[in-house]
């Protein structure tokens, strides 16, 4: 019998996952909500989400055996993945933590002993743009400034044309705490700032500090790997942290702390303390009591997820870029606004100027106009308010941030669908003159109808 | 054909022969299906450690892992803070809290240790505390707690005290009298003695302690703040925090109240220095009070802190609710604990009424446990080839003092048996398992009833 008489009429398997694929993978998203604020809390496919499901059952079903036995050696595996991914030269170097406000707070606290211990002096500085994530700005005030630290803030322009802007203006902030006779203890650099959103040197900003000779330089790269590349050697910094949950998929949440190999690197310490303290942060961070380790265990299984498109997360990440580039070039070009800065500047996510009859005129109007979007229309994008300055004529005051990631899907006017959404509504709100108060009144408990009903 | 009650509504006329009993309580085969999910054959003896979770509160856990993941951003700003607020509301009615603004959740009683020691620790660093001021805790706190202090108070120049607990104990007194005198020990040379930290049931041996007794003595003592580690406690003892009068309580709510992992709260006693506690992860809450910084710590899934309402429902469906399990618990745990120390000739570790849900069951001395390992590798053993999970503790015998001892030696390995609402493995299923097992270990022979 010839048996391969069947193989004519074999049609061969898609080598990467399909449209419908990954629709389906994403299918436990609000149908009906324009997603485009991936940058917020990221997402995470169903598939990764059973894996993650299976890993919880094993606790349960029988947590001390899972604990003896399958924990530790998961969450090696897990660190060996990431040391591969970002080209770490030796897993000791890389932890596994809740989030980057938990990696920040580890070496915050560091710098703390460093006060309180007498290594660094009261006055001594920290570095960071002014734009640097709430969250550790607020962390730097805990233990930076508490324990005798000072800030300087870089400003960093925007709209911004180029990286010699950014540069120019972090060289100038470096000169005079040095004529201020200032020691800077610490750089803190975001990868990709989050509010406006641009990526950043990183590179060069890292030599600028070597040569400044500032001790530690610490990157906050939350929407790093699956946004922008990320290589730990050619970076060059002490410290470098990325949640995996933004751009990589993981379910919340998991981020790891990269901490290069130095004589410091075994006083970095896990804050909540179990009876792994001194074993190392990477083995400290690995237990820190009981809780459900699932999304940091499951991160094998998202690089075979990610390796279903084509190209694996370089693909992902050039395809998202150009999306969302031409994205915020259509709405820029609709609402007669521009971009917030050049698209190589853009990971996959961009700041396109809002129409200046929304009138955005602070951070309270962001907040309201963003619930507007939401409520009404089922669109979620974040909003900016960029303050003018004096002198300024007729700037742009609002911005929207727009992310593009898998699961978005490009039709009719090549953009987005939700993106689409997002175009119409606004240029609908142009078109019939709704200046940018009226959707302000329009949040009263009072209002029932909606300006589209006109 | 049977004729059918009318106000039966549709049913199957072949059950119909039986008379319908609606259970007011969850029966045995309901508990058998909540925790359908645990490994059929174990012998799960060890609840304190890492405890367990019914399938209907994993239900609506996961409920709430998807309504984030639907939506993540309308999540964050409509549902998480109220939820959170809500399961605090909670707790603050269950412990007898004054204010829900004493009550914070956080991840587990080590994360509530490390927000309590890292103030000490800043107390220290900042001048508040003089050197070697000194931290007192309980000789077998768990060993998170004491690396803990290691962290944030010798690293920032404090001294430690640990009160040496005897074991086996026999009575209160006997605790409270070598608490009393490692307070005296403190004081001497001038130390100021700036927190004590008790545990409301030690982890290891597991015994309750008088703690109203003993925070009590504190203040009487002039010690500035109390700290209970009450980590085992709510769902095993009755958890009233004024009338434990401590600054800072925290429970687990995981281990023994069913919670999924992993949940605790930490309750802080309105005062002047409680608005000086953070949580050592900073967000943008920094300053807003500990509870509002513990309900957002960053991106991260809070489905355990949000699904305690749940909990409550499942807790309602026992007869006497808490109370009741706390009750049958006990009463179980010493009945099992009797059992084995009646067959193999040894002791319990102390009287039933300082035990709650988990007991120390001497070991026979023909085990020869003489380390730490030998207990570890004691526990590999009945895990791996007897299907039973039960923590070993090995008791050093402290110099000059005359252990206990059975009829052929020295005892010097306890059991921690623990009990937790009728687990899938019956009382006696478990307790014949672990006698087999050590049947099978060739020791002793099979307890018998």
């Amino acid at each position: 019998m010839n048996s391969t008489s069947a193989s004519a009429a074999v049609t061969p398997q898609p080598l990467f996952i399909t449209p419908p694929e990954v629709f389906s993978e994403f299918s436990h998203h609000h149908p009906s909500v324009a997603r485009i604020n991936n940058g917020g809390f990221g997402c995470c496919p169903s598939s990764l989400i059973s894996s993650q499901r299976q890993i919880q059952l094993q606790w349960l079903r029988q947590p001390d055996e899972f604990f003896f036995n399958q924990l530790q050696p998961g969450m090696l595996r897990s660190r060996n993945v990431i040391k591969e991914l970002i080209n770490a030269d030796h897993v000791d170097e890389v932890s596994i933590v809740d989030n980057a406000s938990t990696a920040i707070s580890i070496v915050l606290q560091h710098m703390a002993w460093g006060f309180a211990e007498g290594k660094f002096r009261s006055g001594d500085a920290t570095v960071m743009f002014h734009c640097t994530y709430g969250a550790v700005k607020k962390s730097v005030e805990a233990y930076f400034v508490r324990a005798g630290g000072y800030v300087i803030e870089v400003p960093l322009p925007f709209p911004v044309n180029s990286d010699d802007e950014i540069l120019q203006e972090f060289r100038q902030a470096l000169e005079k705490a040095k004529q201020s006779g200032r020691s800077v203890r610490l750089a803190i650099i975001d990868h990709v700032t989050f509010m406006p959103t641009v990526v950043m040197p990183v590179k060069q900003l890292v030599s600028i500090c070597r040569e400044a000779g500032i001790d530690h330089i610490f990157i906050d790269a939350a929407h790093g790997i699956g946004c922008v590349d990320v290589d730990m050697k050619q970076i060059g910094a002490d410290f470098y942290t990325k949640n995996l949950h933004k751009w990589l998929f993981c379910p919340p949440s998991a981020a790891f702390l990269y901490c290069r190999k130095s004589n410091e690197i075994s006083a970095l310490h896990h804050p909540v303390v179990t009876h792994q303290y001194g074993n190392g942060l990477a083995t400290e961070s690995s237990w820190i009591g009981t809780r459900d380790y699932s999304a940091q265990l499951v991160v094998p299984k998202v690089l075979e997820f990610v390796n279903r498109f084509e190209g694996g997360i370089d693909g992902i990440k050039r395809r998202n870029h150009d999306a969302v580039v031409g994205m915020g070039e259509m709405l820029g070009k609709a609402w007669g606004t521009h971009l917030g800065c050049p698209p190589h500047m853009c990971s996959s996510m961009v700041m396109v100027g809002l129409p200046a009859c929304l009138q955005v005129s602070s951070d309270q109007d962001t907040l309201k106009l963003r619930t507007y979007l939401r409520d009404k229309f089922g669109v979620e994008v974040a909003i900016y308010y960029r303050p003018p300055k004096d002198g300024e004529v007729g700037p742009l005051t609002g911005y929207a941030r727009i992310s593009y990631q898998v699961y978005n899907k490009i039709k009719l006017l090549e953009l987005d669908t939700d993106t689409e959404k997002l175009l119409l509504l606004l240029l609908l709100l142009w078109i019939i003159d709704i200046t940018g108060k009226k959707y302000l009144s329009l949040l009263q408990p009072k209002a029932t109808t909606l300006p589209l009903s006109h | 054909m049977q004729h059918e009650d009318p106000r039966n509504g549709e049913s199957d006329h072949r059950s119909s022969k039986k008379p319908k009993l609606s259970s007011k309580f969850i029966t045995e085969s309901d508990i058998r299906d909540e925790f359908s999910h645990h490994h059929p054959r174990v012998a799960r003896i060890n609840n304190g450690s890492f405890g367990s979770c019914p399938g209907s509160v994993l239900t609506a856990q996961r409920h709430l892992q998807l309504q984030f993941l639907r939506q993540p951003d309308a999540f964050y700003f409509n549902t998480l803070r109220d939820g959170i607020t809500a399961s605090r509301k909670i707790i603050k009615d269950f412990i007898n809290a004054d204010h829900v603004d004493e009550v914070s959740l956080v991840d587990n009683a080590t994360t509530a240790a490390a927000i309590v020691l890292q103030r000490i620790g800043r107390s220290f660093a900042e001048g508040k505390f003089q050197k070697n001021d000194t931290v007192l805790m309980l000789h077998c706190a768990f060993q998170a707690v004491k690396k803990s202090i290691q962290a944030y108070v010798t690293r920032a120049g404090g001294s430690v005290i640990e009160v040496r607990l005897p074991f086996p104990v026999n009575s209160e007194e006997e605790i409270i009298s070598e608490f009393k005198k490692s307070i005296e020990e403190g004081k001497s040379n001038g130390r100021k003695i700036r927190l004590a930290i008790i545990d409301h049931i030690t982890s290891m041996p597991s015994l309750v302690i008088p703690v109203k007794e003993l925070v009590r003595i504190c203040r009487a003592e002039g010690i500035e703040q109390v700290f209970v580690d009450a980590a085992h406690a709510i769902g095993s003892v009755k958890v009233d925090v004024k009338e434990v009068g401590a600054d800072f309580y925290v429970s687990n709510l995981h281990k023994w109240f069913f919670c999924p992992p992993s949940v605790a709260f930490l309750y802080c006693k309105k005062s002047t220095s409680s608005s000086d506690l953070h949580h050592p992860v900073v967000s943008h809450e920094y300053g807003n009070g500990l509870p509002v910084e513990s309900a957002w710590i960053g991106t991260r899934d809070y489905s355990s802190q949000l699904v305690v309402p749940a909990v409550l429902e499942f807790v309602n469906r026992f007869e006497g609710g808490i109370d009741g399990i706390m009750k049958r618990n006990h009463d179980e745990v010493v009945k099992m604990g009797k059992m084995l120390v009646e067959s193999w000739g040894t002791n319990l570790g102390s009287p039933p009424e300082m035990s709650a849900a988990m007991i120390m069951v001497g070991l026979p001395s023909r085990l020869c446990l003489n380390s730490e390992e030998d207990a570890v590798t004691l526990r590999s053993h009945l895990r791996d080839r007897y299907e039973v999970e039960v923590p070993i503790f090995h008791q050093v015998s402290k110099d000059g003092e005359e252990g206990v001892r059975d009829k052929d030696g020295f005892i010097t390995g306890y059991l921690r048996m623990g009990k937790c609402a009728k687990c899938f493995i019956r009382n006696e299923e478990a307790v014949m398992k672990v006698g087999a097992a050590f049947h099978g270990i060739n020791i002793c022979v099979l307890p018998s009833f």
